[in-house]
């Protein structure tokens, strides 16, 4: 029997060729390298938790651009026909987002393993659940907030690779140091949580982070059969 | 599908590459799109699969589609049949369904020997071949060919034409643009052309001389032709059961295959094309086929 056209086969085909094109590498590197400076074994748990979580939006950014721009045009028309654009597009966005969020994952949990469960002052114990928990939202927000700016920033709203790389880099800063922004938010309370030592499990910047990341995504998804 | 009213520019103010659309795209149809370098052929084919959206006006009734763009870029991290399978799931096969449609389509246009090379490594006639296995595996209602047959060598171009004609003999939809006036000429049901921004009916096509297949074939004294012979078959039957038909060469693996399935069967005696002939047990590749 014929089923429609699965977002499973398009999720297949673009994580496929992400991990095949080797273009994943260089961001994957640069998260690496961030975390292996901004996080020393010992180090207080929560201080290293919201560096590297900051530290991931821009990379989710960047795994995003490549995403979004990897298909050739030709080839890019040939998913579009069979999927739809907008479809075949968010498959694009999301291959990114998950591959963000394994990413970011791995880097939390490697960081929880090697940091010392202490606050700054070495003085308060931090308990392992809410610091999971902790953990996982702020690797959800930089990741929705960083796919939201990737895909903002790349085909088919920016075109000029030039342009498109020097804003998504000023948007994910500004996504990261701006009062308001739900990553700015998170990444604050875990290191002023690491001060007091009071670990913030926030889900209003999830709440916003996944908004912001909805219309971003409805936008260029809408906007893709429109660009040609 | 039909299209109402369609224009399509590609920044708004900015100029119309076309305007004023009104396409009726019946099932079972061949079209042609011709027009000058530039003309928005292309952007029309893709306004009709999809991948571009109207900027104004309204397309109505999308069937399930395939899209052969001319070029079919090599710089996928795939190798053929990994490509190949990936886009039929993707149209909506099963993994195994799409792999084996993938072979057997590599197969038909002889590129079975580079299923598993990388398409980076592939020239650029075998990578059409790829594009245009990608739609044909996905039995599309609606096939939309924008030059695919350019790059093909001569043996995959006619065998396109054929798969071509097969589809449209199960009822899909097939549009196509090509340089070649005299490509699947004669099988054509509407042929248009982009002329400024409006799509006018094209008269000049429908004069080429088609290519013709002769085909003759026995079947018992006094029994009739079979019914649902293509359209475009001249038919001669004499009394003894001998008939000769006469096929536009796009429809003349449907003939085939009528004739074949027809009960009883009828026995082919030969199959001719323009300028080649090949008589009795040696068939054509078309009959090969069949009866393999």
């Amino acid at each position: 029997m014929r089923k429609p056209p699965t977002s499973t086969a398009l999720l297949r085909y673009h994580t496929a060729l992400l991990l095949r094109s080797q273009r994943w590498l260089p961001p994957v590197l640069v998260y690496a390298a961030l975390v292996a400076v901004g996080a020393q074994p010992g180090d207080p748990v929560l201080d290293s938790l919201g560096y590297t979580s900051a530290a991931l939006l821009p990379v989710a950014a960047w795994l995003t651009r490549i995403s979004a721009t990897q298909e050739p045009p030709a080839a890019r028309h040939v998913t579009a026909s069979a999927a739809g654009p907008g479809r075949a597009h968010l498959a694009a966005l999301l291959t990114a987002s998950g591959c963000a969020a394994a990413l970011g994952t791995a880097g939390s949990a490697l960081v929880v393993a090697m940091s010392g469960w202490w606050n700054t002052s070495h003085e308060v114990r931090i308990a392992p659940l809410p610091m999971v928990l902790a953990a996982l939202l702020a690797v959800a927000v930089c990741v929705l907030l960083g796919t939201a700016v990737g895909a903002l920033c790349t085909w088919p709203l920016l075109r000029s690779p030039g342009w498109s790389v020097s804003l998504t880099a000023l948007l994910a800063l500004l996504a990261i140091v701006t009062t308001g922004s739900p990553a700015r938010e998170t990444v604050w309370a875990l290191i002023t949580g690491s001060r007091t030592g009071t670990t913030p499990v926030l889900l209003l910047p999830l709440a916003g982070a996944a908004l912001l990341a909805v219309a971003a995504g409805a936008t260029v998804c809408g906007v893709c059969s429109r660009r040609g | 599908m039909r299209l109402t009213k369609v224009g399509r520019r590609y920044a708004p103010g900015g100029p119309w590459v076309l305007r004023g659309v009104d396409l009726d795209v019946p099932a079972g149809a061949l079209l042609r799109i011709s027009g000058a370098n530039g003309s928005g052929k292309s952007t029309l084919l893709r306004l009709l699969a999809g991948i571009d959206a109207p900027s104004e006006g309204r397309i109505h009734g999308r069937p399930r589609t395939a899209y052969v763009p001319e070029r079919f870029p090599s710089a996928l991290p795939f190798t053929a049949i990994g490509y190949l399978t990936h886009l039929g799931r993707v149209h909506g096969l099963r993994g195994p369904v799409a792999d084996a449609r993938a072979r057997a389509w590599l197969e038909r246009f002889g590129a079975d020997g580079h299923a598993g090379t990388q398409l980076r490594e592939l020239s650029k006639g075998t990578s059409q071949k790829v594009a245009v296995a990608q739609a044909l595996l996905a039995e599309p209602e609606l096939l939309i060919l924008d030059e695919a047959w350019t790059g093909l060598d001569t043996a995959a171009r006619a065998e396109l034409d054929l798969a071509v004609g097969e589809l449209t003999s199960t009822g899909a939809t097939a549009v196509y643009v090509d340089h070649d006036p005299r490509r699947l000429a004669g099988a054509v049901d509407a042929a248009y052309r982009v002329d400024g921004a409006a799509l006018v009916p094209d008269t000049a096509t429908s004069s080429e001389p088609a290519p013709q297949v002769t085909v003759l074939a026995r079947g018992r004294a006094g029994v009739s032709l079979p019914g649902g012979l293509p359209e475009g078959t001249h038919a001669e039957l004499d009394a003894a059961g001998s008939a000769r038909l006469t096929v536009p060469a796009a429809h003349s693996d449907t003939l085939l295959r009528t004739l074949l399935h027809a009960d009883p069967p009828w026995h082919i005696r030969a199959v001719r094309e323009p300028g080649r002939a090949v008589e009795g047990p040696q068939p054509s590749s078309a009959a090969q086929e069949l009866t393999s």
